[in-house]
């Protein structure tokens, strides 16, 4: 069984996002500092402002665990500001800095209702069409590293991806069966599929 | 209004007393529903594109009972859902939202002490707040804002009061129109339009839904989600029957 580590990033409770990567046949485990061990895969839980998540994550001594990570081909998935700490910066925390992996900020979006709550559909030129969950004010308006798009008032990364590394804006573990799948396939990038499958549900 | 791939979205109410989801047939008597987590997940395969459980947390009595609960639907659900009643301090909020819920509804509180408002979206962020906003057409044609699960009148100006909920941090606002609840005339679309218009944040309507029809109505009015309960729970519909009636009309839905 793929061994999937999740970050707590201290920004909000990660019952949800736990069951549905255990939902996948994946075994969990929570850390809130990085451990000795490897893992199969990364996920960057998505709850919290972009300034508390990076202090908390950069107390904790993960940006380099990440890196390393990153090095070694680990995938990686980064839900919402879990992705959005990858890039340069954002708007809703001016004075700090993101991890800066991606060229490009977080940027409030510019429609009249926010924070955008609901479901809408993207359009990706690797996954097939699916309509998932957004919850968001800020997002990653143009980044060269963009698979797929939706659009809020303006056209914005709805996920982004570079080698192992997949960010989500939309939050998969609320997106009933086709966020089920977006996290299969992502965390399952590179994986050596070859004698353990990786069922979904 | 500016492009926007959003959908609107149809959420289901399930009304929970002791751990059962509930219905109300008068005040005095409550018929069991079911389990909360089955009925959960059965309105999430209908396609509900969220769930609202009202009077969870009502009891204090029961709260580890409650928030156990919670926790079990949180890791039995794969959509977003609401947990609201009895919610009176910004602990009780914290402790439903640490066990789980991805939104908490605030009423009654809220009319009495609005700073819970302020104090959750400042704590948790505006996506987590759900204000409830119990609303009557009186006999004389004002609009009376109620709380108390809609026994009490209180002296708050409708429209000044939704005003005040966006700007002190709502998410979003959960309009039940109390004129309409169990008549099955549908929504109050024109008010719920109006708010919606008027707010900048997104205006669920409740109270009134009987039919398919009732949420075109809605939707096509501008409410940006609708909320029911009965209409699913006695099985006249299912979540899918409505969504494929407002694709046909010509709405996307999930």
């Amino acid at each position: 069984m793929k061994k999937v580590l999740i970050v707590d990033t201290k920004a909000g409770n990660l019952f949800s996002l736990r069951a549905a990567i255990e939902k996948l046949n994946f075994e969990v485990t929570i850390a809130t500092s990085p451990p000795e061990q490897l893992f199969d895969a990364i996920v960057l839980p998505g709850q919290g402002r972009f300034g508390t998540v990076i202090e908390n994550i950069s107390q904790a001594g993960w940006p380099a665990y990440l890196l390393n990570a990153r090095e070694s081909n680990i995938p990686m998935l980064g839900i919402c500001v879990g992705m959005q700490i990858f890039f340069e910066a954002s708007e809703e925390d001016k004075n700090i800095a993101g991890l800066g992996w991606f060229k490009g900020e977080a940027r409030a979006l510019d429609f009249p209702k926010k924070p955008m709550v609901g479901w809408a559909n993207i359009e990706s030129e690797i996954w097939p069409e699916a309509c998932v969950y957004f919850v968001n004010s800020y997002a990653i308006k143009g980044a060269s590293e963009s698979i797929a798009t939706t659009c809020y008032g303006e056209t914005f990364c709805a996920a982004v991806r570079q080698g192992t590394f997949t960010g989500v804006q939309f939050h998969p573990e609320k997106s009933s069966d086709a966020g089920l799948q977006i996290i299969r396939e992502s965390l399952s990038r590179n994986i050596d599929l070859v004698g353990e499958t990786i069922n979904a549900k | 209004m500016p492009n926007s791939q959003l959908l609107p979205r149809i959420i289901v109410c399930l009304d929970v007393d002791k751990g059962r989801v509930v219905k109300g047939t008068n005040f005095k008597q409550l018929r069991d529903m079911g389990d909360p987590i089955e009925l959960a997940q059965a309105y999430e395969e209908q396609g509900a594109d969220e769930l609202v459980f009202l009077d969870i947390s009502a009891s204090n009595e029961n709260r580890p009972t409650a928030l156990k609960l919670v926790t079990d639907i949180a890791c039995n659900l794969s959509i977003p859902f609401t947990v609201g009643g009895g919610l009176k301090k910004l602990d009780d909020v914290k402790a439903f939202l640490d066990a789980g819920a991805d939104k908490v509804a605030l009423n009654t509180t809220a009319v009495l002490a609005p700073d819970i408002i302020d104090a959750t979206a400042k704590a948790y962020g505006s996506q987590c707040v759900v204000v409830a906003v119990d609303v009557n057409r009186e006999a004389d044609s004002s609009l009376g804002v109620y709380i108390n699960g809609g026994r009490k009148l209180t002296d708050k100006n409708f429209f000044d009061w939704t005003k005040e909920v966006a700007r002190r941090g709502a998410g979003e606002i959960l309009l039940t129109a109390m004129h309409k609840d169990g008549t099955g005339s549908g929504f109050d679309t024109e008010l719920t339009a109006q708010v919606s218009r008027e707010l900048p944040i997104q205006v669920i309507a409740s109270g009134g839904a009987k039919s398919e029809e009732h949420f075109y109505q809605a939707f096509s009015q501008g409410a940006d989600a609708c909320l029911a309960a009965g209409m699913f729970h006695s099985g006249d519909y299912r979540v899918g029957d409505v969504k494929r009636y407002l694709t046909d009309k010509g709405l996307s839905v999930r």
